[in-house]
């Protein structure tokens, strides 16, 4: 069936709230049909919101043809580029690359695109003509949509009317034999242009300051800082503070961010996009939960989902809108990243109870307007005086802040009338309209209090005077008498479990002022949770929409119930009243919930227990098993021991990225580790420095472990990666693939499981620069031998005595590992082995035609290449070494560095900046560590760590690492671990593959064999010939133009220029960027020839210096991708054209065309649907490209893959 | 061909018959099942064979709304069983309360 739509791209005036807010140089693409009819409303609200000014969401079927009849009428060269359907390259790419003629439609003009939709799912559509990072850029303003793209035979209605829809973000979904559903686009986008009602950019009314930059949902917003204007005039209640009440229907009405409708229990999609354009934000939905992955029911259950620009996911809440209980209400949906969340990202899903056919009005007099009932679902109840249905049996009171919910509050009140006709018939404290727990559950019953005390961070005594903390109140006085120190509060419970909380708040009224904030009236906090069920409205621990306000005052107590149904992992717990001001104190923790009928014991004591960030499970069905708890900060406001502010903000309440990071009310800063001979090499070492203040988890060899991962504090990604241990990434699924690194933000929760396979110390890191370099790592310690405080696990061997004495801290550097003398655990003794020999030096690397480069290189590289890189005939590359499955890799690593070759010999490394920047000298000493793969990490990981020996080189020294490729997992990514700050941006990084067995490697171009390369054709026996490309993609890379002068990217990048004013740029911004040493700034493109359109034309420009793949179509391809290098900001990685498996090793996995979360330690195997040219093998120029239009394409992370029509004199075909 | 046909035919009977009459020789013994299927696991007294469907009074699965009611689960479905006779290891004691 072939399906048309007429699309238009526009400027418009976007009113983005009911304060006026506007953005008066939006861009956005429309249907035809409906471009009169918005401009005409637009002219009549200039000060409103209108309802057809949405991001343009258009429908399809599996199956389909779409033909778009594309009208530009903006002043620029401008297209459609889809992800994820398949089309000709040459005519609907929407873009201007390579050789390819141009699908971009200049200025008045019209082209047809024509696009197959073959898979269901998110088609996210956008501008790639005007790529411009700023405010003259097209994402950045508006120009994206989507096209949903539905199974085969179904239709569409209007869910208010019940009639047919040609677009819009809302629509219920029907099909002959499948259940309706709900479906709703939800895209979330940042940095947009905003003016207030006078036309000048926003203030934030508590610091008098501008206000964060827009942060939205559907060119929609609803920021603290207007609301809090309401409050300032006396127009609403004037006696609150602002915060606990920013979400709240009864004080202010509803928001004019998407409030998502539905019935209690309809099924229901919300098609979740990241549009444009910088920030990696988490989408959290209150109490619903959903498979990661929709199409893989073995995949993992979240509630919190982190998403980077361009990248899009389907949520399908389980059970239905209300979850397995069925609770109705106002269920918030927002970035879970605080400053975004105050700057007003949210929205709310609202589940009813009763019809709702035009007839009723809320609270304050609003009409609710009509919702059809699904088709296929009985109608609710009409609304009765008696049972007028949510929200209108609530006792509150328009203009004041919600009110308490029934029962909940200890010496509160009881029901209304009202409330009793609603509430279910056992109607308890913190269960009143619906009973979350099932029959035959156990009930556990915990008291937990928020305090605030001191907390000391680290052995230099960096602290917060102010640290908010939740705990048991059985601890209270241990804790506050400095007997305990303070931890994240971790409890655990078992599956099936009813749990409830009696939770009092001691906190002090006042949250005082400092260098950090302005004084703040915290007056009442709550204990909000994710994962488990429960009855939204009177216990989300929230404020939230019409809801009651489920939080509690000072010294009063309020009840919550929650069921845990089954094996959940660590849900998280936070204040969802004030968060943004004191959440980053401390105030989170977790429930873990265990496996059925386990049992929790004190590692060190065996003791029962329920408590604790480091415990000892017993099961009697599965494996006993370690469990350990970690969580991540960021925002952490801390002062040194002499009452310094440690990276204060620019002026007080400033969201602009103030504090340091931390990991459970610990760091351990790097800079503090240097030993006597100033070397960074031992940083991490125990005989050096001792063991770190942070976790040093303890096991025994063979041991299994899971470790609980998750985010307390506060706006920013985190990269955590174990050195020589490795997890399923979907947990429930014997079928997927292998990590050791995982991507993290605030409330995402990670469950990994691991076997120990040997005695060791084990490195575990947050190890993006900044963060590793602020002190965010530890250990786990396996001994091979009996401790006196580690209880040994009840199936497993009982350890040996101990006849070896514990290490001890020497202050000396450790005796060198002697590899040759261990094999790795899982190897073969006869295993073949493969050598490489692998030289790190400094060499100068050219990044591109126009004369950018690193003067000071530091590269790994095969010991046969060195001379001729060293000589100039070869330009650098990033290493890429390659095993088969099966074996045994020697990797003979020999430093040549040269102390006089590092360009800051002083010790202060002053670009790309970190935060508290201090002496490190720059390291001789360099080492190799490989993620994934298998090794025995006392000899071969690379990783100086712990009481480990010593495993890095110093000049003119060798080691001979023993690396085991246990599996062909793909990708593994490669970097030195001996100085993290003076050599991994500048080059020390790479890849090894590992690939399947009898697998030979050879040229592209001679078929020869080759033992190193980025682009190389696999050959194996039991498969087709392969093309593999290799493409490390990498940032925080300092670079000098053709006249020496440091590039200060990505403000020296931005096109046209740089907005003077613009202080959005974060320290771990800093930093140039491209793919396997090279980039493509598109700043040296425009100044050459200033037209955004031709910006990625071949034709104009000649190729990108990033690699430019080549294939014929049809070619099997795998792309290696891997981000080993360096800092925080998280990027998305989109190919054009082409789509694969989320995961390789899964065919249930969902099929996607970008990849996001991309920072360090990321590996990923690409497997292109169809091979070179896509489904339908299509010749051309296909761009492979970040997805962050701030700021990575301008900056020069793209390239093209080129597939041929016809054979090529230097690129043999693929021999089939 | 139609011999090595029947030959397997036969011995998927065996197999199958196998386990029924080592089912129907344990009713009244508790067992201990998995099943690649929801819910996963099943302990308790076996009742009766219905045809080659194992009767089973389930005290304990990995979910405790299915638990106190008779289950009938086809021998194909079982991946896993373990019957406890007097005098050999005893299936664990499951309790929430642990």
């Amino acid at each position: 069936m072939i399906r048309r739509y007429h699309v238009v791209a526009i400027p418009i005036r976007m009113v983005v709230n009911n304060f006026g807010d506007h953005n008066p140089d939006g861009q956005m693409y429309v249907l035809k049909e409906n471009e009169e009819k918005v401009k005409e409303l637009i002219r009549k609200n200039p000060f409103t919101p209108v309802e057809l000014v949405q991001p343009l969401t258009i429908r399809a079927n599996e199956g389909d043809t779409v033909e778009i009849l594309f009208e530009n009428q903006l002043p620029f060269a401008a297209g459609m580029h889809f992800q994820d359907l398949d089309y000709n390259v040459l005519t609907s790419d929407g873009a201007n690359v390579g050789f390819n003629p141009s699908s971009l439609a200049e200025c008045g003009e019209k082209l047809l695109y024509r696009l197959e939709a073959t898979f269901e799912g998110i088609c996210f559509f956008t501008d790639v003509g005007n790529i411009s990072s700023t405010e003259e850029g097209s994402s950045i303003q508006g120009l994206f949509g989507t096209l949903l793209v539905e199974r085969r035979g179904s239709w569409w209605t209007d869910p208010v009317t019940g009639g047919p829809v040609n677009s819009g973000v809302f629509a219920d979904i029907h099909h002959p034999f499948l259940p309706s559903f709900r479906e709703y686009a939800w895209f979330f986008h940042d940095e947009m242009e905003v003016d207030d009602l006078t036309g000048n950019r926003p203030i934030n009314a508590m610091t008098n300051q501008e206000a964060e930059s827009f942060h939205g949902v559907n060119y929609r917003y609803e920021p603290l800082h207007n609301r809090l204007k309401l409050v300032e005039e006396g127009v609403v209640s004037p006696e609150v503070e602002g915060e606990e009440v920013h979400h709240d229907s009864w004080m202010f009405g509803d928001p004019a961010t998407p409030i998502l409708r539905g019935y209690r229990d309809d099924p229901a999609v919300i098609r979740l996009i990241h549009a444009a354009a910088k920030e990696t934000h988490v989408f959290h939905y209150h109490a619903h939960q959903w498979l990661r992955d929709p199409s893989n029911v073995q995949s993992e259950f979240v509630d919190a989902q982190a998403i980077s620009p361009q990248s899009h996911y389907s949520i399908q809440p389980l059970y239905g809108l209300g979850s397995l209980p069925g609770t109705i209400g106002d269920v918030i949906i927002h970035c879970h990243l605080y400053p975004h969340f105050e700057a007003g990202m949210w929205g709310l899903n609202r589940i009813f109870d009763t019809l709702q056919d035009g007839s009723q009005c809320y609270p304050n007099g609003t009409p609710i307007a009509p919702l059809q009932p699904l088709p296929d679902r009985p109608a609710p109840p009409r609304p009765t005086k008696e049972r007028p249905g949510f929200p209108n049996f609530i006792p509150g009171k328009v203009g004041c802040k919600a009110p308490r919910p029934p029962l909940g509050i200890v010496g509160g009140r009881d029901m209304t009338e009202l409330e009793k006709n609603v509430a279910v018939p056992n109607a308890r404290p913190g269960a009143v309209f619906t009973d979350p727990c099932m029959n035959n559950s156990v009930v556990e019953e915990f008291n937990i209090s928020v305090i605030e005390l001191p907390i000391v961070y680290n052995k230099q005594g960096w602290y917060d005077p102010k640290g908010r903390i939740y705990v048991r109140d059985e601890d209270l006085d241990d804790v506050l008498s400095g007997k305990k120190e303070p931890e994240p509060l971790v409890l655990h419970v078992a599956a099936n479990t009813c749990i409830r909380v009696n939770f009092t708040n001691r906190l002090p009224h006042i949250l005082d002022g400092d260098a950090f904030q302005l004084v703040t009236r915290t007056y009442e906090t709550a204990f909000h949770i994710h994962f488990v069920k429960f009855d939204v409205l009177v216990a989300d621990g929230a404020n939230v929409g019409w809801n009651y306000d489920s939080s509690v005052l000072p010294n009063e107590t309020i009840r919550y119930e929650y069921f845990a149904e089954t094996e959940l992992k660590a849900f998280f717990v936070h204040d969802h009243l004030f968060p943004v001001s004191h959440q980053q104190h401390g105030i989170f923790g977790t429930i873990v919930v265990q496996p059925r009928f386990s049992q929790f014991l004190d590692s060190k004591t065996g003791e029962e227990t329920d408590k604790g960030a480091e415990i000892t499970v017993h099961n009697p069905l599965i494996p006993d098993y370690r469990d350990f708890a970690l969580f991540v900060q960021d925002f952490a406001f801390l002062f040194d021991k002499d009452g310094c502010p440690i990276q204060p903000p620019q002026f007080p309440g400033s969201p602009d990225d103030p504090g340091i990071f931390a990991v459970n009310y610990k760091n351990e800063p790097l800079q503090f580790r240097l030993g006597k001979d100033c070397d960074p090499a031992y940083s991490f070492s125990s005989y050096v420095n001792g063991d770190p203040i942070t976790p040093v988890f303890q096991a025994y060899e063979g041991d299994s472990i899971r470790i609980r991962l998750l985010q307390g504090a506060h706006e920013e990604s985190h990269s955590f990666n174990v050195h020589g241990l490795r997890w399923r990434s979907e947990r429930p699924s014997n079928d997927s693939q292998i990590r050791s690194q995982q991507h993290i933000g605030i409330s995402e929760s990670f469950t990994f499981e691991i076997d120990i396979p040997r005695a060791g110390d084990y490195l575990w890191a947050f190890e993006t620069e900044e963060d590793v370099w602020n002190g965010t790592w530890g250990l786990i310690r396996a001994y091979d031998q009996e401790v006196e405080d580690l209880i040994p696990l009840s199936d497993r061997p009982l350890p040996a005595p101990r006849t070896r004495p514990l290490p001890e801290v020497t202050g000396k550097p450790p005796a060198p590992a002697d590899p040759q003398s261990t094999l790795p655990p899982e190897a073969a003794h006869n295993a073949p082995i493969r050598r490489y020999s692998v030289v790190a030096f400094q060499t100068p690397i050219l990044y591109n035609s126009f004369g950018d480069h690193d003067p000071f290189g530091i590269v790994f590289a095969l010991e046969e290449d060195v001379e001729d890189i060293l000589y100039g005939k070869k330009n650098p590359e990033p290493l890429v070494l390659r095993g088969n499955s099966g074996d045994l890799v020697e990797v003979t690593l020999t430093s040549r560095l040269k102390f006089e070759l590092f360009p800051f010999p002083d010790g202060i490394h002053p670009y790309p900046p970190v935060k508290e920047q201090a002496f490190y000298p720059p390291s001789l000493r360099i080492s190799l560590f490989v993620n994934m793969l298998d090794y025995d990490v006392t000899t071969s990981s690379g990783s100086t760590v712990g009481f480990n020996p010593d495993q890095t080189v110093g000049p003119g020294e060798t080691i001979t690492y023993r690396w085991h490729v246990q599996d062909a997992m793909g990708t593994c990514a490669m970097w030195d671990l001996a100085d993290l700050r003076n050599h991994r941006s500048f080059g020390t990084f790479g890849a090894f593959i590992a690939e399947p067995r009898f697998t030979t490697y050879h040229d592209p171009y001679t078929l020869e064999p080759v033992r190193t390369g980025t682009n190389v054709i696999l050959n194996n026996p039991f498969g087709s010939l392969y093309r593999e490309f290799v493409l490390i993609m990498h940032d925080g890379v300092r670079l000098e133009d053709k006249h020496g002068k440091v590039i200060i990217d990505p403000i020296d990048g931005v096109i046209p220029e740089p907005d003077p004013e613009d202080d959005e740029v974060d320290t771990y911004d800093f930093g140039s960027r491209g793919f396997n040493y090279r980039t493509e700034r598109l700043i040296n493109r425009f100044r050459k020839h200033p037209v955004l359109g031709d910006l990625f034309s071949s034709e104009v420009h000649g190729d990108p210096a990033t690699p430019v793949f080549e294939a014929y179509p049809g070619d099997p391809v795998v792309i290696r991708l891997t981000t080993p290098s360096e800092r925080r900001r998280a990027h998305t990685f989109h190919l054009h054209g082409h789509n694969w498996k989320f995961d390789p090793r899964d065919i249930e996995s969902r099929i996607d065309s970008y990849t996001g979360h991309m920072v360090a330690g990321v590996t990923e195997d690409l497997l292109l649907i169809g091979g070179a040219g896509g489904t339908y093998n299509y010749p051309g120029d296909y761009m492979y490209r970040a997805g962050n239009i701030r700021w990575d394409i301008e900056q020069g992370m793209w390239g093209i893959m080129r597939v041929h029509s016809k054979v090529q004199p230097h690129l043999p075909p693929l021999s089939h | 061909m139609t011999s090595s046909r029947s030959a397997s035919y036969s011995h998927n009977v065996m197999h199958d018959m196998a386990l029924v009459d080592y089912f129907r020789a344990s009713i009244g013994q508790r067992a201990f099942i998995l099943t690649p299927s929801y819910p996963f696991m099943f302990i308790g007294e076996i009742i009766s064979l219905v045809g080659d469907q194992v009767e089973l009074a389930v005290e304990t699965t990995h979910f405790a709304q299915l638990e106190n009611r008779n289950w009938l689960i086809h021998i194909d479905n079982i991946e896993v069983f373990y019957i406890e006779f007097p005098g050999d290891p005893r299936i664990p004691e499951l309790n929430d309360m642990l």
